[in-house]
């Protein structure tokens, strides 16, 4: 077992795959010679050449499309976006063409691409450079929408992504590049589509994703303090969504909370709320509970940020009101 | 193709139906004729007899589930069958009676009206009646007792069913005393939670007496009609609204009833001994032999002349009333009535009346002389022209031949219809039985008169 960063198994997941399928480039600002704005790509311009890590000027609207052309020749793209806030300006290619194009050829082309790059609030970014694009693009039939929150997850995730024939969306983030973790030499994948549970237990579940996972974790301890046992969920695909094992648990525990960054009108919080009062109505104790964003553009002030973001003390209290304690 | 059991139409007024038992289970071979299970219908649990044979696939209906007339309550077919299949060509769906009940409810009627052919007014009465019936299987049949809504989150309202607890008897400690899953498992760890078996205890007044002690007020409680209860209430307001009822009464001696009663009982063997009900039973049909327009129903633009003379018994059970008929009264003899009306009256107490028991009434007499009732008057019997309410004999004084004499009398009032019989014509029938009742050997004789 190798003790990893994030940014390093995202790497290893990269250059594996380029490895093993010349189809396969990275292309994206800053990935070449700067090694990646979060070094997640550190080497592989020295290892394959700039034909396969191409850097491009900051025109996201326009290396999406040439990664969305790519792959429907055959190639195998992964776009680097800096932050997902940008590929805001490759929206229109990502939402016409990328998720559509397999549908609307009839099937005569594909897209196998990922879209990958830190996603949701950091620190102290601002309005514009602090969302979480989660609800957005799982919204949107066509793609498949992933969130890694541990170096195993981002290297087999990753991947699999790559190997997909569909677009794939691939949030990281920020904030966690730096999050270390043990990753298995040899080579394994984690298929698409399977949640994980992060810490098993009996009376609330606690579903969560992203950066929410690390804090849910922190909120299940609080509340194991307090004899509360938690049982956390990571979502890790967020479409498909692995509704089976969320509706496991729910029927175990009866209670549900959903932890994500992300803000609380629609989104994937709200699905899982859907989902769960309509397959597990009778199981329920209590109304299920999210703890998310507030329902306001994001402060700079680094106070009013810190009230926006879930933090542990609030997931507790939410495990807390479904208790009914 | 599986077969699907409908509801059947078991009496002439039923309109639904509940399936009160089962006597067979899934995977059960069936044999036409063999009964399958007992119905409750407006008037009384009867057994219901398969049409069909085969394997049980599927049983629809729950038991003390009402369902309207037709609606899927079982399905029938070889092994291994898909029963849902069937219910879909049925009506669409494997739910309750929902998308089934319009389409069977009129050849459940139909079948009815085969069946109950000599009853041709019961039919026409009861025919139309059956398409509006589909709207009443939306009717919520598993409402809580006390029908009240009790706050309580999805698991515990499930655990408390399938522990047979009452939420009502929980105290939930969730918001707004919700009653949460932990209150339901305290419940069941501590056995309780049961319904109460006394009713409300009630709570302190606002009012005092004159030592200052509250007055106690206790909490409505409703109570879910009985099946009875609601034919009774369609029937009766039927009968009020439609019908101009009049009423007449006339005090009759029993002088003679009573010594001929004594002496007619001394002379016949055990089991065989008459009341005074009979005799006025007798009386009634024989007078309704001579008086047409008493013995009719309305219809309409014409009256109808019963050609039979049926006279129907006022029997009170528990939480109702049926009305059992001794057919041909007329031509029937004083043990005849007599015998049938104890074993009629028997299965009415015991709910194994059957509907041909209680069809085909053109009068009806109804008694509530042993609870000492000196006279009333009562609702008419939809269909007839006149029900014939018979008070108490009682020792009362009266003048006769100018003395003041002490004699036994009875009190009779007969309620009519004014559309097919008039006062005076009704105040001679009554004299006529009167005229039985006071000279009861008449009663004896062959012919009219």
């Amino acid at each position: 077992m190798a003790n990893l960063q994030i940014r390093e198994a995202i790497r290893d997941a990269m250059r594996e795959e380029m490895e093993r399928d010349e189809r396969v480039f990275l292309m994206g600002e800053e990935v070449g010679h700067y090694q990646g704005a979060y070094k997640c790509s550190q080497g592989l311009l020295e290892q394959f050449g700039a034909k396969r890590v191409v850097d491009t000027p900051i025109t996201e609207t326009g290396f999406s499309g040439v990664g969305i052309g790519a792959a429907m020749v055959g190639l195998r793209p992964i776009i680097e976006f800096m932050t997902f806030n940008f590929s805001a300006v490759a929206f229109d290619q990502i939402l016409n063409n990328a998720s559509k194009i397999h549908h609307m050829t009839g099937g005569q082309f594909s897209v196998p691409i990922v879209f990958r790059g830190p996603n949701a609030a950091a620190h102290m970014l601002g309005s514009t450079h602090s969302q979480a694009f989660d609800g957005i693009y799982a919204h949107i039939p066509g793609l498949k929408v992933v969130s890694v929150a541990t170096p195993y997850d981002a290297k087999g995730l990753l991947k699999s992504a790559i190997r997909d024939p569909n677009p794939v969306i691939f949030f990281e983030s920020e904030l966690m590049y730096a999050v270390r973790g043990e990753v298995p030499e040899e080579e394994y994948l984690i298929p698409i589509g399977e949640a994980d549970i992060k810490r098993p237990g009996e009376q609330v579940t606690l579903i969560t994703w992203g950066q929410s996972v690390p804090t849910s974790l922190e909120a299940a301890k609080l509340a194991e303090a307090d004899g509360l046992d938690v049982e956390v969920i990571d979502l890790r695909t967020l479409r498909p969504l692995d509704e089976a094992a969320v509706i496991h648990s729910v029927k175990k525990t009866n209670r549900a909370v959903i932890a994500y960054h992300g803000w609380p009108y629609g989104g994937v919080g709200a699905e899982l709320v859907d989902r769960i009062q309509r397959m597990a109505f009778d199981w329920l104790d209590a109304p299920v509970e999210r703890v998310c964003y507030d329902d306001i553009p994001f402060s700079y002030a680094e106070n009013l940020e810190h009230l926006s973001i879930p933090q542990p003390e609030d997931i507790y209290a939410a495990c807390r009101k479904v208790a009914y304690r | 193709m599986a077969i699907v059991v409908e509801l059947p139409r078991l009496s002439d007024t039923m309109e639904e139906g509940v399936v009160a038992n089962w006597r067979i289970a899934l995977g059960d071979k069936v044999k036409r004729g063999q009964v399958i299970a007992e119905i409750e219908t407006d008037k009384a649990t009867m057994e219901f007899e398969s049409f069909d044979s085969g394997y049980v696939l599927l049983l629809v209906a729950e038991e003390g589930e009402t369902l309207p007339l037709g609606a899927p309550i079982a399905v029938l077919g070889k092994k291994g069958e898909d029963p849902q299949e069937a219910l879909a060509a049925f009506g669409g769906g494997s739910g309750g009676g929902e998308a089934a009940a319009p389409a069977p409810a009129p050849e459940a009627a139909a079948d009815a009206a085969a069946s109950a052919a000599a009853d041709a007014q019961a039919v026409a009465e009861s025919a139309p009646a059956a398409a509006p019936s589909a709207p009443a299987s939306v009717e919520a049949v598993h409402v809580d007792p006390k029908d009240r809504r009790i706050p309580a989150s999805p698991v515990a309202r499930r655990l408390a069913r399938e522990h047979d607890l009452e939420l009502a008897a929980i105290t939930g400690t969730g918001p707004h005393g919700r009653v949460v899953k932990a209150d339901v498992e305290k419940a069941i760890a501590e056995g309780t939670g049961k319904a109460a078996a006394a009713p409300a205890a009630g709570e302190f007044s606002g009012e005092v007496d004159g030592w200052g002690r509250p007055y106690v007020s206790r909490p409505d409680d409703s109570v879910r009609l009985s099946m009875m209860r609601k034919a009774i209430a369609r029937n009766m307001t039927k009968a009020k609204q439609e019908t101009p009822h009049y009423y007449l009464t006339m005090d009759v001696d029993m002088e003679k009833a009573f010594a001929f009663r004594a002496d007619f009982n001394e002379a016949v063997p055990e089991g065989t001994k008459i009341s005074f009900n009979d005799l006025i039973v007798k009386a009634v049909a024989r007078s309704l032999r001579d008086f047409p327009s008493v013995n009719a129903s309305f219809d309409g633009d014409k009256a109808i002349i019963r050609g039979d003379v049926n006279v129907g018994i006022a029997v009170a059970v528990e939480d109702g009333l049926v009305v059992p008929v001794v057919r041909y009264a007329d031509q029937k003899s004083l043990e005849a009535i007599s015998r049938e009306s104890k074993a009629l009256g028997k299965s009415a107490r015991d709910k194994h009346l059957r509907p041909e028991d209680m069809s085909g009434g053109t009068f009806t007499v109804s008694n509530l002389g042993m609870f000492g009732i000196e006279s009333f008057a009562a609702v008419i019997n939809p269909g007839e022209a006149g029900i014939l309410a018979v008070g108490a004999i009682e020792s009362r004084p009266v003048v006769q031949g100018g003395e003041l004499v002490i004699r036994k009398r009875m009190k009779m009032t007969i309620s009519a219809d004014h559309r097919v019989t008039d006062g005076a014509v009704a105040a001679k029938w009554l004299t006529k039985v009167r005229g039985y009742l006071e000279n009861p050997l008449k009663m004896l004789t062959d012919g009219p008169g």
